[in-house]
């Protein structure tokens, strides 16, 4: 297997501020309703009354920055009937070619991260190219360069999780070993994992 | 519910509908060649036959109006290796293909008997192969509401049960064309055809109508004890769509067991005296309307596996 580009996200330091997933809509001029990078807000925990006051009890909330994961068993690519989706051989990023696309959309329901997401002025599918072209010129993808709080990283999987681990269960991710995706996070304090996800996602619309 | 998703149940239907009824069809044809030999069989079922062909050619059209960028359509048999999508296509030519042929054959009497037959089990095979490959397209991991073996075997279910009541309509309407063209000297044996199969058809329709309604509460179970998604999924089949869902359980049960029921009793002397073609055409078109919502339901209630936005 040759080598494998991807992210990294240090879940504690993330702050929920949203500036990857607006530098990537800029870079590549998405239009409403698609973000190829999304951020979640997951949230947990409760609040008691006593007599007169609501005191917290076990209220967290962190925020996962989610893009196409790149997985090492994408389920995108097995399934697309035209072969526009593919996983590139020298790096492993997986992207789209539009001249073959046929919009069927099949790889929406294929992905569980929400990757591929459709251009309906288009017909076709897009999705994150992991800023192929910006690496091409020597530049970090876009979204890693935004983050003004430096919680994002990217390089070869191997390498990454030699520096951070191979935590990558964050709740509300699913189950890693579904699509087995090429990133790493750091986990916040309060981070849940999928068999463990007592939270909820909030303000879904900040996301969409 | 958009556009796209109605072309997808409008194109699994009609398509599962075409590959039963040539089954159905196929084993009505031997039926009636052992009672009544090859000129009756033909009579019988050539007609129904042909009307297959439009069925799937407009299966095969709504399946476009899915496509964001049709003008790629020509592109889809590319990952035949991994894609079940590209496989169902395949398999869609295929069975469209045969079938052509057999009927290309059946209609000009072209090639004996026995190299008729072969190309007629090949294209039931395809269609076999074809249902088959449509229902592996939904067995996604991340699609735990499909992801069950409920997805093979309503597909068949469905495929055998509008099949035999869509061959059943096919029938009547063809006796009742044999008796306005007063070819009066077959009408006797058409006639003892036509009940015979008509009772075969009520027989096999109550049977599939008892693997549903077996079937269906054994998903909804699964499903039930499943993952936060499969949870969700019957959740919606009950709760937002619960009138469809009813309505749809209902129209079968109504359709295949009722209507069954009282044509099985009305058929019993074997006599096409007063036939009773409204009680094949009513069952006919309140399956059709049930396994429609059936299907639209198996496309609005499912939820993926995803990140919660």
């Amino acid at each position: 297997m040759g080598k494998q580009l991807g992210f990294y996200v240090d879940l504690g330091k993330c702050t929920g501020c949203k500036a990857c997933q607006i530098a990537c809509k800029d870079n590549s001029n998405l239009p409403l309703g698609v973000n190829y990078r999304r951020v979640v807000q997951y949230t947990g925990g409760d609040w008691v009354q006593d007599g007169d006051l609501y005191i917290p009890a076990g209220v967290y909330t962190y925020y996962v920055s989610v893009a196409c994961m790149h997985c090492a068993n994408p389920l995108c690519v097995e399934g697309c009937p035209t072969g526009a989706m593919y996983k590139r051989e020298e790096d492993g990023v997986v992207l789209i070619d539009p001249s073959k696309c046929v919009g069927c959309r099949y790889c929406e329901w294929a992905c569980p991260y929400g990757a591929p997401q459709f251009d309906a002025e288009a017909g076709i599918m897009t999705k994150c190219d992991f800023c192929v072209d910006e690496q091409a010129a020597g530049e970090k993808p876009v979204c890693v360069a935004g983050c003004p709080f430096r919680a994002l990283d990217y390089g070869d999987i191997d390498e990454l999780r030699a520096k951070y681990g191979d935590f990558a269960d964050p709740a509300p991710l699913p189950d890693p070993s579904i699509t087995r995706p090429s990133v790493v996070f750091s986990p916040h304090k309060n981070t849940r994992t999928s068999k463990a996800a007592d939270g909820q996602v909030m303000n879904v619309e900040e996301a969409i | 519910m958009q556009t796209a998703e109605w072309a997808l149940v409008i194109y699994t239907i009609l398509i599962q509908m075409a590959v039963g009824a040539f089954l159905i069809l196929g084993a009505m044809h031997v039926l009636a060649y052992r009672k009544a030999g090859a000129e009756e069989a033909d009579r019988l079922s050539d007609r129904a036959l042909y009307a297959i062909g439009p069925v799937v050619v407009i299966g095969v059209l709504a399946s476009m109006l899915h496509l964001g960028n049709p003008l790629n359509s020509y592109k889809v048999l590319s990952n035949i290796g991994s894609s079940w999508l590209s496989r169902e296509i395949a398999m869609t030519i295929l069975f469209g293909g045969l079938g052509a042929v057999f009927a290309l054959l059946q209609w000009r009497k072209i090639g004996s008997f026995a190299v008729r037959t072969v190309v007629a089990v090949l294209t039931a095979i395809a269609g076999i192969g074809l249902v088959f490959s449509m229902s592996q397209i939904y067995m996604l991991p991340t699609q735990p509401a499909w992801n069950t073996f409920g997805t093979p075997v309503q597909f068949f279910t469905t495929a055998l049960l509008l099949g035999s009541l869509a061959v059943g309509a096919a029938l009547v309407a063809n006796y009742a064309y044999l008796r306005s063209r007063g070819e009066g000297a077959c009408l006797e044996t058409q006639g003892e055809l036509l009940c015979t199969s008509i009772r075969w058809i009520v027989i096999l329709a109550v049977a599939l109508l008892g693997v549903e309604l077996i079937v269906f509460p054994i998903t909804i179970a699964y499903l039930a004890a499943g993952p936060v998604e499969a949870v969700q999924s019957a959740a919606k089949l009950f709760g937002e769509f619960g009138v469809l869902t009813v309505l749809r359980v209902l129209l079968v049960f109504v359709g295949a067991g009722v209507f069954g029921l009282f044509l099985y009793r009305r058929l019993r002397d074997n006599s096409p005296e007063n036939f009773p073609a409204a009680l094949v055409y009513g069952a006919f078109a309140l399956v059709l309307i049930g396994e429609v919502v059936g299907r639209f339901l198996f496309y609005a209630t499912h939820v993926g596996i995803n990140i919660g936005v």
